[in-house]
């Protein structure tokens, strides 16, 4: 192999200094991003290897939340004495986000500690391994809207025009998942505390949302309800799939968090990313 | 052409013992004034490099050496962009590639035909390009049929041969090297010396740090001595 017969490319000109380091957080972020094909690929290979040799593959993915809607629907629709048509879809929407965002966060908590030995061996954007871990849980949510697509064909649910806002939510939704899980991942890999104390508060907020219960049910609403952040994020992509509205509130809180939270991020990770690989 | 120049660089880092990596004892110095906890906050601050100076020119094949600890690693690191500098800057003409663990980025439940992707990506290959070198990268592992098992059914030396096949199959203008290079046994070693040579002659500038005076001798054109993160002797 020559040199030769290779096409001469103009070379790349970096220029790192101490004081240009808190300004390439951004460029981070950036440069990562534009790294789709390798972070896509990898999050598939990660879906891929986590079913090899099974059978069903990814699909045992459909198949376990299948069940786990299934049963809390039938469970919670005869306990609280509702409607099995209404409860159903409700729960399984419900459940489905709230499996994406906290698997966001969760795996958030590790995205930098687990890739220590790619940080300190290969020369890439640290953010490629935050973009992988989001790809990937995008992946296993495509995965467990089929269980969606079944509840609203098997009840003939007509979500109407309202579905339309999905979209929007669906965005809004992701934003604040992303910034979420970056946050958590910066501060995890300084503080190893903070993955256990993430993983138990998720448990508590799952009772606290409305999720597998409805707060209709209730009488009034109870703050941990009104004033619940994760109960909006839901809500913002729930609500449309049913074909009800998402009120006001909803709106405005999930916008706000996204601009508090992009914005606090934004100045943690200017702060601290190029400390990360000392971390990890 | 590629060029780097390391201008008055510092790299400085904090070693957190276990106890001020919890948040509990983070919190307690807080509440307790930082008085009584004061030991728990045993932040080391290590200065790896101190005051670094160097120009590499096109052509440069430099050893890196010095003892343990003397800032080899850091200062590969940091010209890999993986470190930050805390001081000075950095300039560097040219597409980085590293050497440091060749196992990184492999997935031993993968096959070792994933595990060329798997490896090439990291390295920044497009998959155009891996296909490419497919078979160039398989016939030199003379692996044969066993590309097609996962890689933890190989033997260590197995392993070895596929991830330095992968690893040497980039093409950079700079390339870091980090204790060394080589794979397999000693009937092998003629062909890995032959893709050593085919790969430095590829590479603008080669840096290798390593303990080995005679892989030093033999490939480098210059070199360059650390101690406690100070230049000692640079030819």
């Amino acid at each position: 192999m020559t040199t030769a017969a290779l096409p001469k490319q103009k070379a790349p000109v970096t220029r790192i200094s101490a004081e240009s380091v808190p300004a390439q957080a951004f460029a981070d972020l950036l440069n990562g991003a534009r790294l789709y094909e390798l972070w896509s690929r990898f999050a598939f290979h990660d879906i891929r290897q986590r079913f090899r040799r099974s059978v069903l593959g990814p699909f045992w993915l459909t198949l376990s939340m299948g069940i786990l809607v299934a049963t809390l629907g039938l469970v919670f629709s005869a306990l609280f004495q509702q409607d099995v048509a209404k409860t159903l879809p409700y729960i399984a929407t419900g459940i489905i986000f709230w499996g994406l965002l906290t698997s966001c966060i969760n795996e958030g908590t590790t995205v930098f500690i687990s890739a220590e030995s790619e940080i300190r061996n290969l020369p890439m954007p640290l953010s490629v391994h935050f973009y992988r871990m989001m790809a990937r849980n995008v992946m296993i949510w495509g995965f467990n809207m089929a269980i969606y697509v079944v509840v609203v064909v098997w009840f003939g649910l007509m979500p109407g025009w309202n579905a339309l806002l999905f979209v929007p939510g669906f965005i809004l939704f992701l934003i604040n998942a992303a910034w979420i899980s970056l946050a958590v991942g910066v501060l995890s890999t300084r503080y190893r505390d903070i993955p256990q104390l993430i993983a138990n508060a998720i448990q508590v907020i799952f009772f606290l949302t409305p999720i597998f219960w409805s707060p209709a049910a209730l009488p009034s609403r109870p703050a941990f309800v009104e004033l619940n952040p994760f109960y909006h994020l839901i809500e913002i992509v729930r609500a449309p799939l049913l074909g009800e509205v998402v009120s006001q509130l909803s709106w405005g809180l999930s916008i706000g968090m996204a601009l508090a939270g992009l914005g606090f991020t934004a100045w943690l990770y200017r702060r601290a990313h190029a400390r990360i690989a000392y971390w990890v | 052409m590629a060029h780097i120049s390391i201008e008055n660089l510092t790299v400085e880092f904090a070693i957190f013992g276990a106890s001020s990596r919890s948040l509990k004892n983070q919190i307690l110095s807080q509440a307790t004034g930082g008085r009584v906890m004061a030991g728990a906050r045993d932040i080391v601050t290590v200065r790896a490099i101190d005051g670094l100076n160097l120009e590499i020119n096109d052509g440069d094949r430099i050893g890196l050496v010095g003892h343990n600890g003397s800032g080899k690693t850091t200062l590969l690191r940091v010209l890999a962009g993986i470190y930050k500098p805390s001081g000075g800057a950095i300039t560097i003409e040219g597409r980085v590639g590293a050497l440091f663990n060749s196992h990184a980025g492999m997935d031993p439940e993968s096959t070792g035909l994933e595990n060329i992707y798997l490896r090439g990506y990291m390295m920044g290959m497009g998959r155009r390009e891996i296909a490419a070198k497919l078979d160039d990268i398989a016939e030199f592992t003379e692996l044969g049929d066993f590309l097609r098992l996962p890689m933890r059914t190989y033997s260590a030396g197995m392993f070895a041969r596929l991830a330095f096949a992968v690893s040497t199959a980039a093409h950079n203008d700079i390339l870091l090297i980090d204790e060394g290079i080589g794979a397999g046994d000693a009937a092998f070693q003629k062909k890995v010396r032959q893709r050593i040579e085919n790969l430095f002659d590829r590479t603008s500038i080669v840096i290798l740090a390593s303990h080995s005076e005679a892989l030093i001798s033999e490939f480098c054109s210059r070199r360059v001595q650390l101690e406690h993160g100070v230049l000692k002797n640079a030819a």
